[in-house]
């Protein structure tokens, strides 16, 4: 049956509408808090997501989805055009500058197109990007200061680089700069293509078969069409398309690079449940939130409107027509309420944050304001008007005409049990039966009220959670740490003598006092080997070779008299101070504290979250481990048995097995598993790591080359300590260069300060939402029960026991909310928490109640003196009049 | 012509000891034109008699025929439709929407059900009741009376089969009481109008063709 009646149906809830004013202003209030939170939510939550992301690619020194590395000509030409590919860009590394001003940065010389100089932060704020078929280059302000060029357009400077391993210097013309960014790991000096070309070909190398297998090759990183939601399947899928794998060294081998700095990525590659699962909670909490008040409000107020439906019923309004009424209404008071809870959104998400954010230094203002959030959150609070009123909807439909017309709120629930006994009336013993008179609706608001508590206390804990010591002694172990600055800027290349700390160096930040403890860790600098079992040796290296090219590297490897396989072993001796600084797995230090014991730690890997990786060294406690000093090492062939005595003796081509000729064998007995923290550690992996007592050490290897100089410093002397390295290493001795918890500390702090702000206006807003909620639900619950409270005073109830009842029931609502929100809190706390540190691991939760202790009160307040105003307002009305109202 | 018709009607509240029946059944019938007058003392079962032959409650049993239909066979939608189109209300309490306009709230059933007003018709419901001057007022600015000509207008406006009236006199003095029902008697007269009023008046109830008795929820031998 379709009628025309949509007119009629508009106009009747357009007019009861403009009836209830009051009520009107009451759920707009609601429906733009529940704007307010979402936009403000997705603001605030995106914007600290962006800045992550931000600051993450900076790490990484790009943002382009992922990429390809490597590749011959050949290959790039073929992968570039493939179906999933957005957009890409090309990049050729020629080299780096071997002068000595560059050794404490890390910069490349490399030919990068637009694009993959724009993802590269590489955009020239002074001139352009170098030109094909000139001698041009474009470069950072620091990398000029280190060449000592001023930045000027046309300026000329030569730079020294290596070229595969080839010395040549090169003259280029400046055609662009741009600002230098610390927090960008690696400078670059742009030049044209051609140019990489020709400097390969003057220094003989072939792009497509270099010697490292890096220089002069194209590297192609890309911007995905599917976004960042799965880089990583996108790449492997576009190398499967053309027949390429990056799984095993092989002809069709292509290394491949997925941009971490995209937090989606990371979440989706490393699922864990828990976390995934407590976000959702999360979120499902906030929606359910904003659902709550506005059902409620939704809900008071078809209640009240009861009669009004039934009346509309007897005369002939349809179930549907009426739900259409209460969807109209919604409708209407959600176009009025979105729009302006979108505006205040916006004006605390996309205005309020950055201002504040400004005020910190060193904070990275990142606002995220896209109109997709507006659009979404308009969408949410939409959504949630809807499902809110289809169950005032569906009780307004269900309402008997007949029961309408005497309808009071609640009494069509049957009491169950026996008849009560008499009691006193007083106006609390009536609050009490009037809360458990629709027990659903009083469950409801006490829900809705807790709920905003429990976000504002886990936001407050999430906020205040984040661990300054978790996440500084995850990068430096002791207050300073001095090593050469090729140890700290280039931590691929192996330790060697001319590495160490010299012991001048260490006198000389000893003479300026104020260290409380020191210690050093000695590198190994002379080759040594451990023989093991052929398992552990295929396990050690299955990630670096195909199973056909482990078979030949073993065949090609050392045995012993056991038969067991060589290996390089990776020895550190640590003195006490260093010592200290480990953690131990299993046994214990002692016998390392003693020099010239013989005890050794094995060192075991763990992952950014400190779980340790107990596969990962093949020693247990109490196994001996033979170390083999190797003095004189003779070469020969495995199939014809020539023997040669030096590498350069072999003919290229040949197939040679390394045997130790002159080696002293020393054993020693592991009394303790150990993690190193990374500040101490080679900080590179890939062979059997152990520790020695530094003494032992410097004995038994017959080497004394210090790797780093640890020490801590009282808190005074800290800064004097500061500014002391900071001069010495730039102009005493430029090679070395120092860590300090200060510069991770300062890292932190403004890490943590953007989490306290944006978290701190978030919750300041749920908080917000709380107490207005509470507000919302007492006024209109007053509102709603306007005649029946008219008719106990009629029946002779002074205002003041009225109010004495208002007041109790509010106050009951408050507490049942604290009540809750208590249990709630202390439940989903470590459930919020895992979902944080599944993303942050220098995260630790402490329970804070502060929150809740503050807005309790305020609850309680509320509770109390919103009846009391509102009732002092109705009482301008006689009884009589109040009881006609409707 | 039989218009309404019910047969062994029952409607039972509760259990056990604590049932009432408020109707035992009950057969009615009411022909064409006709204006029927039930009468019985508070808690006889007339109000709820009154609401099963409107279709605003269900009964535990039996059936109620309105024009050749057995409406509880419709569902909830169904019923509210049919009872709109058939059935005119006049309550003690008006009913009339607070928030229309008297005009309003005379054609509000006919433009619920997306019908087009007989505006021919309706003027002379209007002034039939004397109602032509109050068109643009809201119920508050109207008396009692004049209250309960809206609702009479209003039932009349939409040409049901039947109009029920529940104790349409009840919030009236007896002198208004007297002019309403007058006027229902001609208005129900002029335009042909099958009418079933339920009142515990038996003054009043003298006006109709034909009174009904009703008993403990039974139809009183006469």
């Amino acid at each position: 049956m379709k009628v025309s009646n949509r007119q009629c149906i508009r106009h009747l809830a357009w007019k009861s509408l403009q009836a209830s004013r009051t009520r009107n202003l009451i759920a707009i209030m609601a429906i733009a808090l529940t704007a307010v939170l979402f936009t403000s939510l997705f603001t605030i939550a995106l914007s600290i997501n962006e800045g992550l992301q931000q600051s993450n690619f900076r790490q990484v020194g790009g943002f382009s989805h992922g990429g390809f590395k490597d590749l011959t000509e050949q290959q790039f030409e073929e992968l570039k055009d493939d179906p999933l590919i957005d957009q890409w860009g090309k990049r050729r590394f020629l080299g780096m500058p071997v002068d000595v001003s560059f050794n404490k940065s890390h910069v490349e010389i490399s030919y990068a197109d637009a694009n993959e100089a724009h993802w590269m932060y590489c955009d020239p704020v002074e001139g352009r990007l170098p030109k094909e078929g000139t001698r041009e280059a474009a470069t950072d302000t620091r990398v000029l200061e280190l060449l000592g060029v001023e930045p000027e357009l046309g300026a000329e400077f030569t730079v020294t680089f290596e070229v595969d391993g080839q010395e040549t210097t090169q003259s280029f013309t400046l055609c662009g700069w741009w600002e230098y960014d610390e927090a960008i790991v690696a400078n670059h000096i742009l030049i044209p293509e051609s140019r990489v070309d020709e400097i390969l070909s003057e220094c003989g190398v072939d792009p497509n078969a270099s010697a490292d297998g890096m220089t002069g090759t194209w590297n192609m990183d890309v911007m995905l069409k599917s976004g960042s939601r799965h880089i990583e399947k996108d790449l492997d899928q576009i190398l499967a398309d053309h027949g390429f794998q990056n799984e095993r060294q092989g002809d069709d081998y292509i290394d491949t690079g997925v941009n971490w700095g995209y937090t989606g990525t990371r979440l989706s590659e490393n699922v864990d449940p828990m976390a995934v699962a407590a976000i959702a909670v999360v979120a499902l909490l906030i929606i359910f939130t904003g659902y709550l008040i506005i059902y409620n409000v939704f809900q008071i107020s078809v209640a009240g409107d009861i009669r009004f439906y039934g009346l509309l019923k007897t005369i002939g309004t349809t179930p549907r027509q009426l739900r259409q009424i209460i969807r109209f209404q919604a409708l209407t008071l959600s176009a009025v309420g979105i729009p302006i809870g979108l505006m205040i959104g916006w004006l605390i998400g996309g205005q309020l944050t950055p201002v504040i954010v400004k005020q910190l230094n060193g904070v990275e203002t990142v606002t995220s304001v896209s109109p997709w959030i507006f659009v979404i959150a308009a969408l949410f609070a939409l959504f949630t008007v809807r499902i809110s009123c289809r169950k005032p909807g569906r009780m307004a439909a269900r309402v008997s005409p007949v029961e309408a017309a005497r309808y009071t709120e609640g009494s069509s629930a049957k009491i169950h049990g026996r008849a009560r006994k008499a009691r006193k009336v007083s106006p609390f013993t009536m609050a009490w039966a009037n809360l458990g008179r629709s027990r659903g609706k009083t469950a409801v608001t006490v829900l809705s009220l807790s709920l905003a508590v429990v976000l504002l206390t886990v936001t407050v804990n999430v906020v205040g959670g984040f661990d300054m010591d978790k996440y500084v002694s995850s990068f430096t172990a002791s207050d300073f740490i001095v090593a050469s600055a090729e140890k700290f800027q280039n931590s691929a290349a192996d330790f060697s003598e001319d590495m160490s700390v010299p012991q001048s160096a260490i006198d000389h930040i000893n003479a300026q006092g104020g260290i409380t403890d020191s210690g050093l860790v000695y590198g190994q600098t002379s080759p040594m080997l451990e023989y093991i079992s052929e398992d552990w040796f295929r396990q050690l290296n299955s990630h670096f070779y195909t199973p056909e090219q482990l078979d030949n590297l073993i065949r090609l490897t050392d045995r012993n008299e056991a038969g067991n396989l060589a290996a390089s072993a990776q020895l550190s001796g640590m003195s006490a101070f260093a010592l200290d600084h480990l953690t131990v797995l299993e046994g214990d230090l002692s016998a390392l504290y003693e020099p010239d014991s013989r005890g050794i730690a094995a060192v075991y890997s763990e992952d950014d979250y400190g779980d340790a990786d107990m596969d990962s060294h093949w020693a247990r406690l109490g196994d001996t481990v033979t170390i083999r000093y190797v003095e004189e090492s003779q070469y020969y062939d495995p199939d014809t048995g020539q023997v040669w005595a030096s590498l350069d003796d072999i003919p290229n081509g040949a197939n040679w097995v390394e045997r130790p000729t002159k080696y002293r064998d020393v054993d020693y007995k592991v009394t303790a598993l150990v993690i190193v923290p990374s500040a101490l550690s080679y900080r590179y992996y890939g062979n059997d790591e152990f520790i020695l007592n530094d003494q032992t050490f410097v004995e038994d290897t017959g080497t004394d080359s210090i790797m780093y100089y640890a020490f801590d410093t009282t808190e005074e002397a800290n800064g004097d300590m500061e500014t002391f390295l900071a001069d010495y290493t730039e102009n005493v001795d430029p090679t070395l260069d120092y860590e300090s918890k200060a510069t991770y500390a300062g890292e932190f702090e403004s890490m943590r300060s953007m989490f306290l702000l944006l978290g701190g206006v978030l919750s300041f807003i749920v908080g917000l939402v709380g107490v207005l909620n509470f507000f919302n639900a007492i006024l209109t619950g007053i509102i709603a029960r306007r005649r029946e409270l008219a008719v106990l005073k009629a029946v002779g109830m002074t205002g003041r026991q009225l109010r004495a009842m208002l007041m109790w029931e509010g106050l009951l609502y408050a507490l049942g909310a604290a009540g809750l929100a208590l249990i709630l809190a202390l439940v989903l706390g470590p459930v919020a928490f895992r979902a944080v540190e599944g993303l942050f691991w220098f995260f630790t939760y402490r329970l804070n109640l502060t929150p809740f202790l503050l807005v309790v009160p305020l609850f309680a307040l509320l509770g109390a003196g919103i009846p009391i105003l509102t009732s002092r307002v109705s009482e301008k009305y006689t009884v009589v009049e109040r009881l006609r109202m409707e | 012509m039989t218009i309404l018709e019910t047969k062994e009607l029952k409607k039972y509240y509760g259990k056990d000891d604590t049932m009432v029946k408020a109707l035992d059944g009950v057969d009615l019938t009411v022909e064409d034109g006709e204006f029927v007058a039930i009468v019985g003392t508070s808690g006889s079962g007339k109000s709820t008699l009154l609401h099963m032959l409107g279709g605003l409650d269900r009964p535990t049993s039996g059936t109620v025929i309105v024009d050749g239909k057995d409406i509880f066979s419709l569902k909830d939608e169904a019923l509210t439709i049919f009872r709109r189109r058939k059935i005119g209300f006049v309550f003690q309490s008006y009913n009339l929407v607070p928030v229309l306009t008297v005009r309003e709230n005379i054609v509000l059933p006919i433009q619920l059900d997306g019908g087009k007003v007989d505006e021919d018709y309706v003027s002379q419901v209007v002034s039939a009741l004397g109602l032509e001057k109050k068109l643009n007022s809201l119920p508050s600015q109207l008396s009692g009376g004049q209250q309960q000509r809206v609702a009479i207008a209003r039932a009349l406006a939409a040409k049901p089969a039947i109009l029920l009236a529940d104790e349409p006199t009840g919030n009236l003095d007896s002198r208004t009481s007297q002019d309403v029902l007058s006027l229902m008697k001609v208005t129900g007269r002029k335009f042909a109008q099958t009418m079933v009023m339920i009142t515990h008046n038996e003054e009043i109830a003298q006006l109709s063709d034909r009174i009904v008795r009703i008993e403990d929820g039974r139809i009183a031998m006469r």
